[in-house]
């Protein structure tokens, strides 16, 4: 029907995204369920409270970065499932016009449920690949009693098989309360709602009018790109705050994860950025806008929503950096003083200058090259 | 001032390639009012594209007073369309999260025209400025499509349709219009249409089939939009 395989593979930002969240979930929590079982085994009070601090982290880890990238996940898979309806409106209109009814249009939507599963299967796959290796870094001290990974099936429903289901349930509900919309606005092409934001405002040049515009037609894309801003200053300042906290390797994950996850995020904006205003662009060329006249139109409203995003960043790992030394090492001796790490702050700040910008001058190129003949050719998604 | 030489122009790869335009040759005089006529499928919105600037053509020349343009690069080409053209579409083309008077803005911009509320007014759209093109009727986009083009103040003008979606008496309105301003700024009207009466308000009638120009003829008299049949 209207989706295909090919769709499943736009999705790589779900997939990606269910490769960390369940990579580090299953990590951690697979860790500490193998961990649980060595409690009795432990004589010593120090390391008893070894033993804790350990519990502990792993569930705050596991909490924090997993969580949040579930929260993306979800956020993301209603992104892409309003986006591909926005984008097939005038498929789906025809559809329901021939008659389709919606379920029937909508129980299609399940599919995207399969990119969950990719994602997170491949995520479970490998962190059970780098297990062994992560045992032994956790118990580097020999403190503890050795203990093997072991395989936990109500980790491999909870992780795999549960997200999957419940995102393909989530998708066809979804696209159903989309698909609500009345045939013929379906068939008009573009959504109301996403227009009658822009007020008509002062006189401001077009260049600026047409820049607000396309930042308060598609505000999810403003949360995006502060998101992306987010996760990089937020990860990468961690990573480097927390060397002297934890094992090196926990500081590559979390560094890893922070630049996939930015990397991602903002990819998949800037393109859906670029796709919905090419019609836009590609008639302000045929009227002699130049490329940059254009890509400043599309792309340069989202500065400030990177700036905020970051700015967030910094204050959050900050606090919850603080919150852990504070609350789950207060008990463990040679803990050492948390401050704000202003070289971390500075280095994450420049690099992401780079890669924001670098990432932007690649689209800036990118719209140039859109045609003036794309319109008529309709052939943008 | 628009010469056109033993133009080619071809879509599709290899194996399924159609030669759309197959050797056009035309001279267009500066302040003419040129109209092509022509079956559906006979390439004229491809001619328009070509003579334009949206599109290179596959060989051949397009000399805008003397300066090939299919030679220039696309930044010089985009320049040169900034400068030199207006684009009335058969689709309209509006910008979708635009209203009205921001659309005719962004033509307007481009000539540093300050007075497009004229222009506005003139096409009957006033009491729409705050409309976004969703909000129109087919007839109410196509003559927004109309001002945004005369907005910008172009020293050619082409149209591709541009009475399509129109009803007789504000077709005719539309067409005086911009005879009006034709008059009154001296640009140059390229047009392409179906409607074989509106060829009787041309100095210069084209006529194509199937990729080529079948018939050229200058009328001794022209109509005036409200003198024609419709
Ligand atoms: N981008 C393209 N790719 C492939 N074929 C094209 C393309 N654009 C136009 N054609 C083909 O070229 C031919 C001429 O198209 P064109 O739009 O120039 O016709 P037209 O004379 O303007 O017709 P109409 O009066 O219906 O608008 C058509 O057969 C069309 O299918
Ligand atoms: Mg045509």
């Amino acid at each position: 029907m209207v989706i295909g395989i090919k769709d499943i593979f736009k999705l790589i930002g779900i997939i990606i995204i269910s490769i960390c969240a369940v990579f580090v979930c299953t990590l951690f929590l697979n860790y500490n369920i193998d961990l649980q079982s060595i409690e009795n085994k432990i004589l010593s009070v120090e390391t008893k409270a070894l033993f804790d601090a350990l519990v502990m982290s792993g569930t705050v880890v596991s909490a924090v970065s997993g969580g949040c990238l579930l929260i993306t996940a979800v956020v993301m898979l209603c992104f892409y499932i309003k986006h591909y309806i926005d984008s097939h409106r005038k498929e789906l209109g025809i559809l329901k016009a021939l008659g389709y009814s919606n379920l029937r249009i909508s129980s299609g939507f399940w599919v995207f449920g399969l990119s969950v599963f990719f994602g997170s299967a491949v995520g479970f796959a490998g962190a059970h690949c780098l297990m062994p290796k992560f045992y032994s870094v956790q118990n580097e001290d020999k403190l503890l009693p050795e203990f093997e990974p072991g395989f936990h099936l109500e980790l491999f429903l909870s992780l795999v098989i549960l997200p999957t289901v419940i995102f393909a349930l989530m998708s066809v509900v979804y696209s159903l309360l989309k698909m609500k919309t009345p045939v013929l606005e379906l068939l008009r092409g573009k959504s109301v709602s996403k227009i009658k934001a822009v007020k008509d405002g002062k006189d401001l040049p077009f260049l600026k009018d047409i820049k607000r515009a396309t930042v308060r037609g598609r505000k999810s894309l403003v949360f995006f790109i502060a998101f992306a801003a987010f996760c990089y200053s937020a990860m990468v300042q961690m990573s480097f705050g927390i060397d002297e906290l934890a094992s090196e390797m926990m500081s590559f994950m979390i560094l890893g994860i922070g630049l996939t996850l930015a990397f991602v995020t903002l990819f998949i904006a800037v393109t859906t950025i670029v796709r919905s205003n090419a019609e836009s662009v590609s008639i302000m060329r045929v009227f002699g806008y130049s490329r940059k006249e254009c890509s400043v139109a599309v792309l340069s409203g989202y500065r400030p929503a990177a700036i905020v995003g970051f700015a967030v960043g910094t204050g959050y790992q900050y606090l919850l950096l603080k919150i852990a030394v504070e609350v789950v090492f207060k008990d463990i001796e040679n803990v050492p003083e948390f401050d704000f790490n202003l070289r971390a702050l500075i280095i994450a700040a420049v690099s992401f200058v780079i890669f924001y910008e670098v990432i932007m001058y690649l689209y800036s190129r990118k719209i140039g090259k859109i045609s003036v003949k794309e319109i008529m050719l309709d052939s943008v998604d | 001032m628009i010469k056109i030489e033993n133009v080619h122009k071809s879509y599709g790869a290899k194996d399924n390639k159609s030669e759309i335009l197959k050797g056009i040759s035309l001279d267009v005089k500066r302040g003419d009012f040129a109209v092509i006529l022509g079956a559906s499928g006979s390439g004229k919105s491809t001619l328009l594209n070509v003579a334009s600037g949206l599109e290179r053509p596959d060989s051949g020349s397009v000399l805008y007073d003397g300066e090939n343009i299919a030679a220039l690069t696309d930044e010089k080409l985009t320049a040169f369309r900034k400068r030199k053209i207006g684009f009335i579409f058969q689709q309209y083309y509006l910008l979708p999260n635009l209203n009205v008077d921001k659309n005719v803005k962004m033509g307007a911009e481009l000539a540093h025209n300050n007075d497009y509320a004229e222009v506005i007014a003139a096409l009957g759209l006033s009491e729409k400025r705050g409309k976004f093109p969703h909000e129109l009727s087919g007839g109410e986009q196509q003559r927004v499509s109309v001002a945004r083009a005369l907005a910008k103040k172009p020293e050619v003008l082409f149209l591709d349709e541009p009475t399509g979606a129109l009803d007789e008496e504000t077709g005719r309105s539309v067409l005086d219009y911009i005879c009006k301003l034709q008059d009154e700024l001296k640009f140059t009207i390229i047009m392409v249409t179906h409607n074989a009466n509106i060829a009787e308000m041309a100095k210069t009638v084209i006529r194509m089939n199937s990729g080529k120009i079948v018939e050229q003829y200058r009328n001794q008299t022209q109509k005036t939009a409200y003198e024609i049949g419709w």
